[in-house]
């Protein structure tokens, strides 16, 4: 018997050389980190010129770029009803020629100095960002002046922009993920101002160079705008030459923005969007919460991150790694001035609809009546953590956060107590957030071939059908044997 | 000036048994200055370190020389599967826990394999490096390669293959390589194809890590804030001990070609317009050529100024729907690559005699001063963006280490692209772009 057992033992031994031969002991296990290096953000300095134009600058010594942004706080909340989308279309035909610069000199004006300009609509505002190599900014300037001051708003700049943003919205209603987000925001902004931005090609047709005109006199103001620069520039320069520049940009009284808090929706619905032929399915899953306080922005960051911030959260883990019901499903929150949204996003396979919206629902549920463990809080604080330097690494993507937290007012605070506040956050704070939050009625989107995904919606028992447009077609429901009706 | 084999003569003197790095580089006149010092240790694993302390955040790529034109005969795919495998377990990290290593701590991770390499590269906190180290250097000494795990990499990529040949215009892409790219090495997908995939076996991946996947065949490199100190023990411990492999061959058969124009038409079943592959056989990545060709690449399509994206695609005169081209390189060729999808056949001709109309323009006349500086600030522009975080710049060092002749050349590369004149560029364009030289490839739909 002794003997079988060292033959056993010398076995184990030889076989294990064989399979990792002349393992050292410090390869077993992971080596434990050094200590937490400091990370030391960079200090954002700020002015008001004479006109009221806010400049913040962050200095970046040697940086051979230099980033611009300018907030204009009007977003699509603030077109009007008819037509909607005005935001939006001022954005199209802003940085495509000017009055002085035709649109292939702005495209050639642009490559020389290694420029990149675009912009983007949001519901409270529009963001225009001018990255330029550093030894440009007289030029790169200049050319912001005409953007603001010399915009080409003629009639064949209008045709071609609405001929061209229509074209590209009939193309988007082909993929489901446009589809279902467009739709999501229409459930949950019915009747109020942020319902606008999901604007569809009808509202195009209406575009008229009156309300234009009208929109950007009004809200294209420098006391309505601030200006983020990073680069390698001192804040006396940075204002010095923006006032320059700037200095035709005449600031005006500004009409009182009200914007009604967002409703809660008062019941669960399923919307099935139909995009025919299509062979994707996209779902959709949201519900909109009031403007958050500081601190319960960081308690919903660290719920997000553990239901589905990452691949490594509950949505992913379970939909695509353990499930196979989708190729990604994460989460995510976003904030404006009336309030915010939390939704899940998943691209799901279509044959599996109906087990992934059941597994969505239950890793929703399951937040809500189990706190999740000090662990994994703890884990998804330290990814937030550690996270946060490789979000702003990149000056595009750093001068990207610091506009996006200008624009909605969030503080210093928010920007350098950042660690301290996530650190502050426990498995109590983010089950009250979970129980407030996710508890409400949900909003259910899915996108794609109807023929396809009615079949599957079997333990579905109403959901309103709708075409790729976002109009309504019929309601089904399903009796108690199963069968479905369609009601129009 | 030295080459790679210099550089491991040179730099294997000083290092006796305690790792020495060169002497700091400062990059030039054109470049940021970040400091760079590489090395070879003992076993052939060449060792990049570039400091940059602003963030607390450091990023390590580990680039082995292997790619889709390493892989035998009838075994395409072997080097994607490969990548796959790698995440698939090693001694002492169960499978796909190096990603989950990588998130817990907030860092990201990704990898690729294309035609001549295939990298793996992590941005993590800086204190976190020791942990990436360790990972790494297990799998690369101790991939656990099963059938089970084989079997499932292989059915991922098989899915991948499926997926690629539901895209329109593939097979015609595929076509076309093996137009321009006469022998097996350089014209085969890099996914592979489904019959090889599907043939392929657990030893023959086992034979290609052994072959590939060793320290002598592979770059390490790593970018951000890290102890000058440490990360010297780190490396060594991790990796020194990793024995060499065998030393890969990495010559291929010369191209042999006569030149002459070709033209021949492709269906694609899945094609909802017609459309055309046009391409030049150009000079090998970084000969003397190379640098010109760079700046051609951005005159005739880089930004939306450039000569092609006008011709073909400007907002008055459009005749492509779509139309994009760029140098590709494959290992030790290049060429270069022009795509348009057409309304019809007709406008494939009339976009085709608009590229060599525009070509012989540019042939003809001297480009302007500021349109050469305008190309070169875009071209600078791209190079300094490279640059732009930890990671990316690690990705550059890696690839400029296995594809330039001399790595010390790093700093004064930008240089020798802003040196190109407005009579080179002439000069390129008689000598590569011609119709003699082009390959074209119509593609019609059903």
């Amino acid at each position: 018997m002794k003997k079988i057992r060292l033959r056993f033992a010398v076995w184990v031994v030889l076989s294990g050389m064989f399979v990792f031969p002349q393992q050292e002991r410090f390869r077993r296990s992971p080596p434990p980190p050094e200590p937490l290096q400091e990370l030391k953000l960079p200090r954002i300095e700020r002015a008001v010129l004479t006109d009221q134009l806010t400049v913040s600058i962050v200095t970046r010594e040697n940086a051979p770029f230099s980033s611009l942004q300018l907030i204009i706080f009007a977003g699509e909340s603030l077109s009007p009803n008819v037509p909607a989308g005005t935001a939006t279309f001022i954005a199209s035909l802003l940085g495509r020629g000017t009055l002085v610069r035709s649109v292939s000199d702005v495209e050639e004006f642009l490559d020389s100095i290694g420029g990149a300009f675009s912009v983007s609509v949001g519901q409270d505002h529009v963001l225009l960002t001018f990255h330029f190599m550093e030894e440009y900014l007289d030029p790169a300037l200049g050319f912001l002046s005409q953007v603001l001051l010399q915009p080409n708003f003629t009639r064949a700049e209008i045709d071609y922009a609405k001929f061209t943003t229509t074209y590209n919205l009939l193309a988007k209603e082909k993929d489901p993920d446009f589809v279902a987000r467009r739709h999501l925001s229409r459930m949950l902004f019915q009747n109020h101002p942020y319902e606008k931005i999901a604007f569809s090609s009808d509202a195009i047709k209406a575009w008229n160079p009156t309300s234009l005109a009208d929109f950007f006199d009004r809200f294209y103001r420098p006391n309505n705008a601030r200006i983020i620069f990073t680069g390698s520039l001192s804040l006396n320069v940075a204002t010095r030459k923006i006032s320059q520049y700037l200095n035709l940009w005449q600031p005006r009284d500004l009409p009182p923005i009200a914007l009604p808090p967002l409703k809660v929706p008062e019941k669960e619905r399923v919307c099935l969007v139909d995009v025919p032929q299509s062979r994707e399915c996209m779902a959709y899953v949201g519900t909109v919460f009031p403007t958050p306080g500081n601190s319960e922005r960081f308690d919903l960051a660290v719920l997000n991150q553990v239901l589905g911030g990452t691949p490594t959260s509950r949505l992913f883990m379970n939909l695509r790694e353990s499930k196979a019901f989708a190729n990604f499903a994460y989460s995510e929150a976003e904030f404006y001035r009336a309030g915010g949204v939390f939704l899940v996003r998943a691209k799901v396979r279509p044959e599996a609809i109906a087990p992934a919206l059941q597994e969505i629902r239950k890793e929703i549920r399951t937040l809500t009546k189990e706190p999740a463990s000090s662990l994994e809080i703890e884990q998804a604080k330290s990814y937030l953590i550690f996270n946060f330097p490789l979000q702003i690494e990149r000056y595009d993507e750093f001068s990207r956060r610091m506009a996006e937290n200008q624009a909605r007012n969030d503080g210093e605070e928010f920007w350098s107590r950042y660690y301290e506040q996530v650190m502050l956050v426990n498995a109590d704070r983010v089950f009250a957030t979970a129980q407030k939050l996710l508890g409400q009625p949900l909003i259910l989107v899915i996108a794609g071939d109807k023929s396809v995904l009615s079949e599957r919606l079997t333990d579905v028992e109403t959901y309103d059908v709708f075409d790729a447009k976002g109009q309504f077609q019929y309601t089904v429901t399903k009796d108690k044997k199963g069968a479905a009706h369609e009601a129009r | 000036m030295f080459n790679h084999d210099q550089i491991r003569t040179r730099v294997g003197i000083s290092l006796g048994l305690v790792l020495v790095f060169a002497a700091p580089l400062l990059l030039g006149q054109f470049g940021p200055n970040f400091p760079l010092t590489y090395a070879r240790l003992k076993n052939g694993l060449v060792v990049i370190l570039s400091e940059d302390p602003t963030l607390p955040v450091v990023s390590v790529a580990v680039a082995y020389n292997v790619g889709s034109v390493h892989e035998p005969f009838g075994k395409a795919g072997l080097a994607t599967i490969m990548e796959n495998l790698m995440f698939r377990g090693s001694a002492n990290v169960a499978p796909f826990q190096h990603f989950n290593f990588i998130n817990r701590v907030g860092g990201e991770l990704s990898a690729s394999t294309s035609e001549d390499r295939t990298i793996f590269y992590q941005t993590v906190p800086s204190n976190q490096l020791a942990m990436v180290l360790w990972l790494e250097s297990d799998r690369m000494r101790f991939l656990e390669i099963n059938e089970g795990a084989f079997d499932r990499a292989r059915l991922a990529l098989l899915d991948d293959l499926l997926q690629k040949k539901s895209e329109p215009y593939y097979d015609s892409q595929l076509s076309f390589d093996q137009l321009i790219y006469s022998d097996f090495a350089h014209s085969h997908p890099v996914l592979g194809t489904e019959e090889n995939v599907r043939n392929l076996t657990v030893e023959d991946a086992r034979n290609f890590y052994a072959g590939y996947y060793a320290p002598n065949n592979a770059v390490l490199c790593i970018t951000g804030n890290f102890n000058k100190l440490s990360v010297r023990e780190l490396v060594v411990r991790y990796f020194e001990t990793i024995p060499r492999g065998k030393d890969v061959s990495q010559s291929f058969e010369p191209l042999v070609y006569t030149r002459q124009p070709v033209i021949k038409t492709f269906q694609d079943v899945l094609a909802s317009a017609p459309a055309f592959h046009m391409g030049f056989r150009i000079a090998p990545p970084f000969s003397n050529d190379f640098y010109t060709l760079s700046i051609v690449d951005y005159i005739l399509f880089r930004g939306r100024s450039s000569r092609l994206n006008r011709r073909l695609l400007g907002r008055d005169n459009k005749i492509a729907y779509e139309a994009s081209g760029g140098i590709e390189r494959r290992k030790d060729r290049a060429i270069y690559r022009i795509f348009c999808v057409v309304n019809n056949m007709a406008m494939a001709e009339r976009c085709q005699e608009a590229i060599f109309a525009e070509l012989d323009r540019l042939k003809r006349t001297v480009l302007s001063g500021p349109d050469l500086v305008r190309t070169k600030t875009m071209f600078k522009r791209d190079y300094l963006e490279r640059l732009s975080s930890s990671m990316e710049r690690a990705l550059f060092l890696c690839e400029s280490f296995l594809t330039l002749r001399n790595f010390d050349d790093v700093p004064l590369e930008l240089d020798k692209y802003m040196k190109v004149t407005a009579n080179d560029i002439v000069g390129i364009l008689n000598r590569y772009f011609t119709a003699d030289n082009s390959i074209i490839l119509n593609v019609k739909t059903k």
